[in-house]
């Protein structure tokens, strides 16, 4: 069922937990609260495709996890970026800087005024 | 390093299966109780509800938690394996059936193959090997022999389309020196011989043209096992000295290793070949090679070799008055390992219908065995299980058996392999038929074909008929209609199969046998038991006098006769039953053949009258030899009674005069006596031989042989001392007699037991399954067979039903199995001796005992269609 819609996000939602990450280790609830928080309405995380894109990104080596104890004494599995996943955001971050730019430019282009 | 973490996390997911599936289920149970535990505080009503609702259903995230790990394959493919397992295990009848007949039978394909591979495949150890070629004596009546040492020198003067050629000959020799004197085999050799085949010396130097020269310096080149015999490393034994045949050589060269023989027997030492300007094309007994020139082919060089032998024959003419014979190149490994085809190829495709059979028999099992799962299939698709998953299950299954099979196949081939050199000794290169990395992937390659191949037909069926689940389920509810009439049809025709397959193997093994008991019942001529010889060989300068070698036979006899214990002793070139080096071309005064054409030859040992004694060949006819008949007096010989049937049937021998060796100027050789017949050329051999007396031909090489009523260690002992008496630096060569015989039949006797048991295999792998189908068939007819019980059928006429339709399939595979018999008996031919590759009284025996066999194997089955109850079996409808 949508699995176009999924591999849209699919990029996306990995960008932003990178993003959430690299601010510190976090669990899966973390994560999911952080880019609820920073992306207000814009992104709204299914949760339910939280887990399989983390355990995607593990495989991928970008993230790696342990099991830590939270600030209630309850242990929780807690996902840290890794070095490739830093270089991994750096690299996402530098080309949707590029993309938006000329996007942007594109966007700013006016009608000539010549040709109507 | 991205490929690192993903491999690691997926074994990580495999090893750890347990632990991850337990820390998913605990992470997202965290999650849950967190969000519901942060609602609470937002003051949600009911905050675990709505923490549910906004993860999702929590299965579905763990199996894209699952899919996200990428083991999926693996872990279903794990999943089917355990299933299969254990499926198995609880069927340990079938599961050992099947892998003790898929394993056996590739195990010994394996080994079999492998020894094809090695005998008769695998390239020489040479460089650019497919460029040697040795070079024979072919005749105008297609026998070929050994070249002379005019030909060697011909060749190597004048062939254009050879890079190197060199001429060799095998003898044997005393070296002494060190301790007792010692037999060794000395390769004399050219300088060409080693360059042709491009060995390399591991230490020193090879023989090289100017060794060749008559009169230069004795020079050997040692085998690196024998010089470190001798010398204890082989540096060492670089300009040491060891006597052969009385004469001091320096040892220039050693040989590496792995080279104790090149294009013949294990070799010991190599001298130079001196050739001395010839008188004569003769005497033959030397082997040549040669490498092909660059670009020159195979044919080229024959039509070279072919022009030279033209020009060169005549100017010998004297001596050799056969216009027929040319001198042929012929590629070396064809020359080295083609007699060995034939016992090859006899094992390979006995081994070849053995393995069909036995994957027709394991497919046949797996078909029975589908057919009583349908049930079981058709609760599954029932269930929801598709197509595809249902094949996944029975290919893993067959599988699963392959992999077991596999390793019971290897650990026979292994087992096989050891055997091989036990079982045929002398095929060439048999010991170097090892287990190897090839052969086990040989090995479970085959296995995983076969299991494949077995696995077709169950899969066809089980999918056909899986898919129907109805019909499925009320099949095994209701009436057991079982797999219907696809499956019994495949199976009948896999017993037609294996009938087929069995026929030819049986066939094969009942001629084999037929001829090897006729080869043991051959009339040897004499009797074996009790007589032992003593083989002696006179070389070196000190007997190069006719007259001293002639004294020394005379007193070394004489010396043996005193013995105590020996009851006959004499002296002959050759001993039974095969000696077949020791041959002569001969022609008839009387009945010449036409000039230009080959003169006939047979065996021509030199004897003393005792010798005749001691073997208890009686004189038939005329007189024995005499003092009379020495040196100068006229030459005489004593023919065999084959050789005198032969060239002069009907009419006495004795008297009649023959030219010997083509010597034209030589006085006429007269015929005197007729002695009762002894083989020389081997058991299935004539028993033609002509004698002379050893004071006309004193021969440098002559077995001491003596009939004796001690055991061979005595009567050696004897042997040996009167031996030593007369000369301390003669090493002999003990040969027993009866050991001769029995090595002679060793060949076809262990053949014969191989095939043997392939053919036992065959006809036991056709009853089993000859058995299991008409078992399953009674199973399927109960209920028809109740009825005609009911209706007044008699029991005896369905058990006669049953095996008449069970002999049908064992007839129509017999029919066929006829058909392969005759295609195989031209391969037979060659490897019988006093049958017919196709005998109608044999086939038609193999055929009743074949049909006698499945009669046997239906009657269980028709026995017990006759104790079918009626009532029982309606009610079961």
């Amino acid at each position: 069922m949508g699995d176009d819609y999924n591999d849209l996000l699919q990029g996306t939602l990995e960008l932003l937990v990178l993003k959430a990450l690299s601010l510190e280790p976090m669990h899966g609830w973390g994560i999911a609260q952080r880019i609820d928080q920073f992306s207000g309405d814009v992104f709204r995380v299914q949760q339910g495709s939280l887990y399989p894109a983390l355990q995607r990104m593990l495989r991928r080596g970008w993230i790696r996890s342990e099991w830590r104890t939270t600030e209630h004494h309850r242990r929780a599995r807690y996902y840290l970026l890794t070095a490739a996943g830093r270089r991994r955001l750096a690299a996402e971050r530098s080309a949707w800087e590029r993309v938006s730019a000329a996007i942007n430019a594109v966007l700013a282009v006016r009608p000539a005024s010549g040709e109507s | 390093m991205p490929l690192l973490s993903d491999v690691r996390e997926r074994i990580r997911a495999i090893v750890w299966r347990d632990r991850i599936e337990r820390e998913l289920e605990e992470e997202l149970r965290f999650h849950l109780e967190h969000d519901a535990a942060a609602r609470r505080r937002g003051g949600s009503g009911d905050p675990e509800r709505e923490a549910r609702l906004a993860l999702g259903n929590i299965e579905r995230i763990k199996e894209d938690v699952r899919d996200a790990r990428g083991v999926r394959p693996l872990e279903n493919l794990a999943a089917d394996t355990r299933f299969a397992l254990r499926t198995l295990r609880r069927n340990p009848g079938f599961t050992l059936t099947v892998v003790l007949v898929l394993g056996l039978a590739i195990g010994a394909a394996t080994a079999v193959f492998v020894v094809a591979d090695r005998v008769l495949l695998a390239p020489l150890p040479f460089r650019d090997p497919e460029r040697l070629v040795r070079v024979d004596q072919h005749y105008g009546s297609g026998a070929w022999g050994t070249i002379s040492a005019v030909d060697i020198q011909a060749v190597t003067a004048q062939a254009r389309s050879l890079e190197a050629f060199g001429g060799v000959r095998f003898v044997e020799m005393s070296l002494t020196g060190a301790e007792a004197p010692e037999r060794i085999t000395v390769g004399h050799a050219t300088a060409g011989f080693f360059r042709a085949l491009d060995v390399p010396a591991a230490r020193g130097r090879l023989i090289e043209p100017a060794d060749e020269a008559p009169g230069a310096p004795a020079v050997v080149v040692l085998a690196h096992s024998q010089a470190e015999r001798a010398f204890g490393t082989a540096e060492r034994a670089i300009g040491g000295a060891v006597t052969l045949d009385g004469v001091s050589h320096t040892v220039v060269g050693v040989l590496p290793p792995d080279r104790s023989r090149l294009v013949g027997p294990q070799t010991a030492a190599w001298s130079a070949l001196q050739l001395e300007t010839p008188t004569r094309r003769g005497p033959f007994g030397y082997r040549a090679v040669g490498r092909l020139a660059p670009g020159v082919t195979l044919p080229q060089a024959q039509r070279e070799l072919a022009d030279l032998s033209a020009r060169l024959f005549p100017v010998w003419r004297s001596s050799f008055p056969d216009s027929t014979a040319r001198l042929v190149p012929v590629d070396l490994r064809t020359a080295l390992v083609g007699h060995a085809r034939g016992p090859v190829g006899l094992f390979a495709g006995a081994v070849a219908l053995v393995l069909l059979a036995a994957v027709a028999n394991v497919t046949t099992l797996l078909l029975a065995r589908a057919s009583a799962r349908q049930h079981e299939f058709a609760v599954r698709v029932a269930l929801g299980a598709d197509r595809g998953r249902l094949a996944r299950l029975i290919a893993t299954e067959c599988l699963v058996l392959a992999g077991l099979a596999a390793i019971l196949a290897t650990a026979t081939a292994a087992v096989g392999l050891r055997a091989a050199p036990l079982v045929a000794p002398t095929l060439p290169r048999i010991a170097e038929a090892r287990m190897s990395g090839g052969a086990v992937a040989v090995a479970v390659a085959t296995s995983l074909i076969c299991g494949l191949l077995a696995a077709l037909a169950p899969l066809s069926v089980a999918v056909a008929r899986g898919s129907d689940a109805t019909a499925g389920l009320a099949g095994s509810g209701g009436r057991r209609t079982g797999a219907g009439p696809r499956a019994t049809r495949a199976r009948a025709v896999l017993v037609v199969a294996e009938f087929a397959l069995a026929f030819p193997l049986l066939a094969g093994a009942g001629l084999l046998f037929t001829s090897f008991v006729r080869l043991e019942r051959v009339d040897l001529g004499f009797d074996p038991n009790g007589v032992y010889a003593l083989d002696v060989s006179l070389a070196g300068p000190r007997f190069e006098d006719d007259t001293v070698r002639l004294q020394f036979w005379r007193r070394l006899e004489a010396r043996a006769a005193e013995s105590a214990g020996i009851a006959a002793v004499g002296l002959a070139g050759s001993v039974p039953p095969d000696n077949f080096g020791d041959v002569n071309n001969f022609n008839l005064r009387d009945k010449p053949v036409p000039p230009g054409t080959a003169e006939p030859v047979a065996p021509w040992p030199a004897v003393t009258p005792g010798y005749f004694a001691a073997l208890g060949i009686e004189l038939l006819e005329g007189r024995p030899f005499t003092a009379g008949d020495s040196a100068g007096a006229p030459p005489v010989v004593i023919v065999s009674r084959a050789w005198a049937a032969k060239y002069y049937p009907g009419e006495s021998a004795v008297g009649k005069q023959l030219i010997s060796a083509g010597c034209t100027t030589c006085p006429l050789v007269s015929v005197v006596g007729v002695v009762g017949d002894v083989r020389y050329r081997g058991l299935a051999g004539e028993a033609d031989a002509v004698y002379e007396p050893i004071a006309q031909a004193p021969v440098d090489r002559l077995y001491l042989v003596a009939r004796s009523r001690l055991g061979p260690a005595a009567t050696f002992g004897a042997l040996r001392s009167a031996l030593a008496a007369v000369d301390p630096n003669v090493a002999p060569v003990e040969v027993v007699l009866a050991d001769r015989v029995r090595d002679a039949l060793g060949d076809p006797r262990r053949w014969t037991s191989v095939i043997g048991a392939f053919a036992c295999a065959g006809v036991l792998l056709a009853a089993l399954g000859i058995f299991g189908l008409m078992s399953y068939v009674v199973r399927q007819r109960q209920r028809e067979l109740g009825i005609r019980l009911a209706l007044g059928a008699s029991p005896g006429s369905l058990a006669r039903l049953v095996m008449r339709s069970g002999l049908r399939y064992a007839a129509l595979g017999i029919v066929i199995g006829v058909g392969l018999a005759v295609l195989q008996s031209r391969w037979l031919a060659s490897l019988l001796f006093g049958v017919e590759a196709i005998d109608p009284l044999a086939l038609g025996l193999v055929a009743a005992g074949m049909l006698a066999v499945a009669a046997l194997a239906c009657g269980i089955p028709g026995l017990a269609a006759a104790r079918v109850h009626p009532v029982e079996a309606l009610s079961m409808s």
